[in-house]
Order: C-alpha cells, then structure tokens, then sequence
C-alpha cells in the first residue's frame, strides 16, 4: 500500500483554491455581461462580513466564547470564509488600481491557501501517513523500514506543515489591510 | 518566543504599510490616475474629497463656476468657440458634477462602465431644441426636415434611428422624391398620397369602389410598396 498524498490531498487542495479563482472570474463575467458592475462594489461588504462570521470558530478555538460545537463551528468557518473570499475577490474585479487593495487581496489569498492547507494537507496526511503505517505493520515489514517506505509522504508532510504557521499572522495583516481600505473608502467616498 | 517575533516583525510592516498610504496616497489609495487637468492635486486628496461625503459639486464649483463652464478658463481667460457647446452645464437640471464626471482614470475595462450624459440632466425647455448644442446634418435627406430631430431620433443615441421608411412604404425609384411631397408642411406625423398626379381622390375611389373600400385616405393600409397590393390590414369596410 503506497500512500498517494500528491493525487488524494494535495489536487484537491489546488482544486478548491482553483475553484475560488474560476467561481470569480465566472460571477465577475456574468456581472459584466448583464452590466451589473456597479454591485461588485457591494458585494464586497457581504463578504468581509461573512469572513468576520468565519471568525467565531477562532474565537471559540482560542477559547474566548464558550458557545458552539468547535467541530461544527470549524466546518462553518471553513464554508463562510470561502465563501466570503469569492465575494472580496468579485468585488476587486480582477482590475486592481490601488496599491492598499491588491495588499490586502494578496494577504487574503494566502490565508484562504494556509487554510485550505491544514483543511486538506495537514490533518487528512497525518491519518494517511498513520493509515499507511499500519498497512505496513500489517504487511510484517519492521518498522525500522517505515521511514524509508514513507519517506516522500513525510517529506510532503513536513513541507506543507511549514504552511499553517503563516495562517493565524496573515489574518492579521488580512484585518489590518482590509480596515485601511474599508477607513479609505469611507473617508473618500460619498454614500448616498 | 520565535512567533512572537514574526508578529513583532508583521505588525511593524503593516504599520510601515499604512505610513506610505498618508506619503503615497495617489499609489496606495487612489482608485486611478488623475486626469491630465488634475495631475498637480495628485497627493492632495482633500482637494476635492470631503471628508466623510466623498466628492462634492460645491468642491468643484469652487474652481469651476458653472456659470463660466466652457465659456472661460479657470483663471477667467475666454475660451475659444468650439464644436461642442460644453456650456450646456449652464442649462442642467442640478449641478451633480460627479454623476457624469470621474476624474480618476480607471482601467479601461470599466471604462465603459461610468455613467455618460444623459439628455435628462438637462432642463425641460432646452431638452427638445437639439439644434442649441448640435449642428444638424447637411446630407440631402436632412435639409429637407424642418422638424423636430426626435420624431426619428432618440435621446439616448444619433443612430440608429428609430425610424425605417421601408416598414411604412418602400420608397422605391417611382418614389425617389422629396419628403415635402406625401409629408406636406413637414409634418411626419401624417402623409398624403394625393400630391401626385397620378393619384387623385377621384381616380382612386373609382377603382377601389368595385372592391368594396371606401376609406381612401390611409393608403398604406393595404400599400405597402408600390407594387404591393392589400400587404397591409386592409381598408374594406365591414358594412
């Protein structure tokens, strides 16, 4: 049994942050198409505020509510943050002017990666490499030779494990970025 | 210990990053390139911004008097007649410069996106006298109409115009003739056919009274082209 991290986890990794950039190029050329533009720029508010709705898990994870199932409350997080990103990223519309708002894309885009990363790479690997040990003790082969028979699989591990450390300061400069263009808009712009 | 230094080392980025956008505020913030008339108020945001309300009329009427819209410059030097009479601003129903007016130069993907003039910002007893602002066309069919430009033409655009001749009566080359001849007193709202002498009221009625059609007056009822017999709804009378 030879572990496949490449094609069972790492593709799909890629597939759902693929899928983010189709799913706005897509809604971004519908909107243009029926020259509907103009909600783009509300659609980004929709968005930060489903990315805060995405923020309770971590408060919960770092303990400071107490209320909701932290399993539930991680799968709700996952789907509203997604979500939101695709929103944020329709309302940048591929045209990007300012410096600030491709900063802050940028910063989002490499936070939905890294969370994508420990949904899909970190937790799914560890159980497989786990699996794959088992299959080998199974097999009678000593464990002296597991290393060596998982040795690509744990190199995959390591490398992406490196990813979610960037997850939480990354949020950070998300909040930090996002609230500098959200201030900037206000101050500039006439809401009527 | 080591993550508490990444975060030292992030928030002083950011903090960097929010400094440049009061340095660089035309880089950071600015949805776009100023307008080459504009270029020197660039780092000067609040030059037209207010804050808190965005870009107001007042901000730019500051500078550009309404009153002095393409008839003078800024500084009150004259400026010369142009094609375009630009001092229609004069005549708008409210001065709401930025609902026509961006002066940041998006990319030009969205450039089709802003909002153009519209004939509706213009007051009501100006909105229909085409000719105060427009030259009208000097093509050999355009001389002959006297009318109002809107009985073919919309607000929204020259062309194309709403109007086909051929749907009504094709103009073939036995009615290769001026618009005065059915459209007397260049009035486009009615026609006649009896301006010719091949028509008359009485020639007419006499071969169309056997056919029972008795409502001579409206002839492209049934002609739709010269050739053309009964193409139309028809005139029979139901009697």
């Amino acid at each position: 049994m030879k572990a496949r991290l490449m094609t069972r986890e790492v593709l799909p990794f890629f597939a759902s942050l693929g899928a983010l950039a189709i799913g706005a190029l897509l809604i971004d050329g519908v909107l243009h198409l029926l020259k509907l533009v103009w909600i783009g720029r509300y659609i980004g508010i929709l968005g930060t505020l489903l990315i805060l709705m995405s923020f309770r898990y971590s408060l919960r994870k770092r303990k400071l509510i107490q209320s909701g199932n932290p399993a539930k409350l991680l799968r709700l997080h996952e789907r509203i943050a997604w979500l939101g990103s695709l929103l944020v990223l329709v309302h940048a519309g591929i045209h990007f002017n300012a410096i600030l708002g491709w900063l802050a894309i940028l910063a989002m885009l490499v936070n939905v990666a890294s969370g994508l990363t420990g949904k899909y790479l970190l937790e799914r690997s560890r159980r497989r490499i786990a699996e794959v040990r088992a299959g080998l003790e199974r097999q009678g082969i000593p464990p002296e030779e597991f290393d060596e028979k998982t040795y690509w699989d744990s190199l995959t591990f390591d490398a992406v494990k490196q990813w979610r450390i960037v997850h939480f300061p990354i949020s950070l400069a998300f909040a930090v970025l996002a609230l500098a263009h959200i201030l900037s808009v206000f101050l500039f712009w006439g809401w009527k | 210990m080591k993550r508490r230094w990444g975060l030292l080392i992030i928030a002083l980025n950011l903090a960097g990053l929010i400094g440049l956008v009061f340095y660089y505020p035309h880089l950071m913030i600015s949805p776009g390139a100023l307008i080459e008339g504009h270029r020197d108020l660039a780092t000067d945001c609040f030059a037209c911004h207010s804050p808190w309300r965005g870009a107001t009329s007042e901000r730019c009427e500051s500078c550009h008097a309404v009153a002095d819209i393409g008839l003078r410059t800024t500084l009150g030097v004259p400026l010369p007649k142009r094609g375009l009479k630009i001092s229609f601003h004069q005549e708008l129903i409210e001065e709401n410069c930025v609902a026509c007016h961006s002066d940041h130069l998006g990319p030009k993907i969205t450039a089709s996106d802003r909002r153009p003039f519209s004939h509706a910002l213009l007051r009501p007893a100006i909105r229909d006298r085409c000719a105060s602002c427009h030259a009208s066309p000097t093509d050999r069919l355009h001389r002959q109409i006297t009318g109002n430009c809107q009985q073919c033409h919309s607000n929204e655009r020259w062309k194309p115009a709403t109007f086909e001749h051929g749907k009504f009566f094709v103009l073939d080359a036995d009615h290769d003739t001026t618009c005065v001849t059915c459209h007397t007193g260049n009035n486009y709202e009615s026609y006649t056919c009896y301006g010719c002498h091949e028509h008359t009221p009485a020639r007419v009625l006499a071969e169309h009274r056997e056919e029972g059609v008795r409502n001579i007056d409206d002839c492209v009822e049934c002609h739709r082209s010269a050739e053309g017999e009964t193409e139309g709804r028809g005139g029979r009378d139901e009697d």
